[in-house]
């Protein structure tokens, strides 16, 4: 009987463990998908294009981070702020050779189509930089890899640190809008592009700079998720779709969208893998973009808007 | 002030302004009348850098100023207040206000400019914190105008500035013009509706097919049977 209770209390201990465990990686992955989706979304927001090219600034900001933390001993931080750098760099390069040459055209299709365009050659670009070992390269941890106990729940410190810089990163993205002129001139354009011009804002620039930051967010998401998984020159399309599922999911135009969108997807596949399947991870991003779509055609918060993908 | 010679404009393979020709003194407010499509808009358009003049000058003090970004025109003093008033309805109204000035360098003088946007439209203080969308059209309209004033234009060009607003509305927003120009301003104001338009303005032009077919004092223009039935389908 004794055994009996004992072997009860080490299976609730367990599934205890495992649930704090499935929370835990749901909520940090969330966080970086909500960075992701964050990116595409004040995109989409200013320019009303997808950017199909996201997950490679994403890609790139890991590359980036990794040739100067693990190749060059940058240390961690200032490699952080460097990666981000380089992206936003990409997502303005993006803006000039995909986006405002053919704007002009007026079609949305070809600028779509430059897009996707554009993120085979960045794939092309990073497989040749990073050479053969550009297939998974695993980059040095952060802190010890030792799970701790956190408000009952077992976690890895390693995901606290990343989930702590994901909302300091959030913060400072919605200070920049709510504080900085750049942010309001942003906010403007996206709001009514013909008035932004009329009050002498130059529309052309905001759009290049909303792509800069847009790759700069997916660029920091990239450095803090490094330390977590592998890094390999194909993960911006899966990166970009779990993104997009996201931003889906928050209704496209909406910040906060974004993120509660990011979160519930980290929390549905940790959720998802670990209660009914490992290979429902991989699609639950698919199954989130189905449902949204269908069941909830202006997101989450239900936002006003009309949806132009 | 402003002197615009044989302006042309052209839409893809339509010409929409023809040999546009006409001037608006310093502190004087001149009216474009006209059915729709007439080219009074494409007008407007043409001196904020919205669409590019194939020819013609557009002298703004003495400088060319033909073919400009919208951004160089604001800079210059060139500052329209569109039609449907064109508000950045999802932001708060000082918001809106504080982007009007968005060509000038930030800074004290600005809060202190919206203070005075305040003094001339109180109600714009009461709602200050107000998301611009959720104001009356003629609430939004003194945003539009606020916005307008808030990058200090010389010249003010106001596109159909009563469409869309109630008589009693129309009335006040007169009555501002009036007040704007007694300041010191000069405008250029595009107007389908005659009586705003001889209650402000001192000149006007009509204007057919893009181009102005008859030119005068306004109070006179609009009482003239001629072009009431000619030009403005009376």
């Amino acid at each position: 009987m004794e055994a009996g209770g004992a072997g009860r209390r080490r299976q609730q201990v367990s599934q205890m463990e495992m649930f704090s465990y499935l929370i835990a990686a749901g909520l940090t992955t969330g966080a970086l998908y909500a960075l992701v989706a964050l990116g595409l979304v004040v995109v989409f927001k200013a320019t009303q294009v997808v950017n199909f090219a996201h997950g490679e600034m994403f890609m790139f900001g890991g590359f980036f981070a990794y040739s100067f933390h693990a190749m060059l001993g940058v240390p961690y931080v200032l490699s952080l702020f460097m990666a981000v750098a380089c992206a936003f760099a990409i997502g303005i390069v993006t803006d000039r050779i995909a986006f405002r040459p053919l704007m002009r055209s007026q079609t949305l299709v070809s600028v779509l189509l430059a897009m996707v365009g554009l993120s085979f050659i960045f794939k092309g670009i990073a497989r040749s930089a990073w050479g053969s070992s550009g297939h998974h390269i695993a980059f040095p941890p952060l802190i010890s890899p030792e799970p701790i106990m956190f408000l009952g729940l077992m976690v890895m410190s390693q995901e606290l640190v990343v989930m702590g810089a994901a909302v300091v990163v959030m913060v400072a993205f919605a200070l920049f809008f709510k504080l900085t002129r750049a942010g309001k001139f942003m906010q403007a354009t996206a709001n009514n592009p013909k008035a932004a011009t009329l009050v002498g804002i130059r529309v052309d620039r905001v759009y290049m700079y909303t792509f800069g930051v847009g790759a700069a967010v997916a660029g920091a998401a990239a450095v803090l998720m490094a330390p977590i998984t592998l890094l390999s020159p194909d993960i911006g399309f899966v990166l970009f779709v779990k993104g997009f599922a996201a931003a889906v999911l928050g209704g496209l135009t909406s910040i906060p969208g974004a993120i509660a969108g990011g979160i519930v997807l980290g929390l549905l596949e940790k959720m998802a893998a670990g209660y009914i399947h490992t290979g429902l991870e991989e699609v639950s991003a698919f199954v989130v973009i189905m449902f949204a779509m269908v069941f909830l055609p202006t997101g989450l918060f239900g936002l006003r808007g009309v949806r132009r993908v | 002030m402003l002197e615009i010679s044989h302006l042309n404009v052209w839409y893809g393979v339509t010409e929409v302004l023809r040999d546009v020709s006409f001037q608006v003194p310093s502190n004087g407010i001149v009216a474009l009348l006209g059915g729709n499509g007439s080219g009074k808009t494409t007008i407007l358009n043409a001196l904020s850098g919205l669409v590019p003049p194939r020819a013609g000058s557009v002298k703004f003090e003495g400088r060319e100023m033909a073919g400009w970004a919208p951004d160089r025109m604001v800079k210059a003093g060139i500052v329209q207040v569109p039609q449907g008033r064109e508000v950045f309805s999802q932001m708060t109204v000082e918001e809106n206000l504080e982007l009007g000035a968005a060509t000038r360098p930030g800074g004290r003088q600005i809060q202190a400019d919206i203070d005075e946007i305040y003094s001339l439209f109180p109600r714009l203080k009461e709602k200050r914190t107000k998301r611009a969308g959720s104001l009356s059209g003629g609430e939004q309209q003194q945003v539009a105008i606020g916005r307008a004033l808030m990058a200090r234009p010389r010249l003010l060009l106001m596109d159909e500035p009563s469409v869309g607003l109630a008589p009693i509305i129309v009335e006040a927003m007169i009555e501002t013009l009036v007040g704007l120009h007694a300041r010191g301003l000069t405008m250029l104001i595009v107007e389908q509706n005659v009586g705003v338009a001889a209650a402000v303005a001192e000149d006007a032009h009509v204007l057919k097919d893009g181009a102005i077919a008859y030119s005068g004092r306004a109070k006179e223009l609009i009482n003239n049977p001629e072009v009431l039935a000619s030009y403005l389908g009376r």
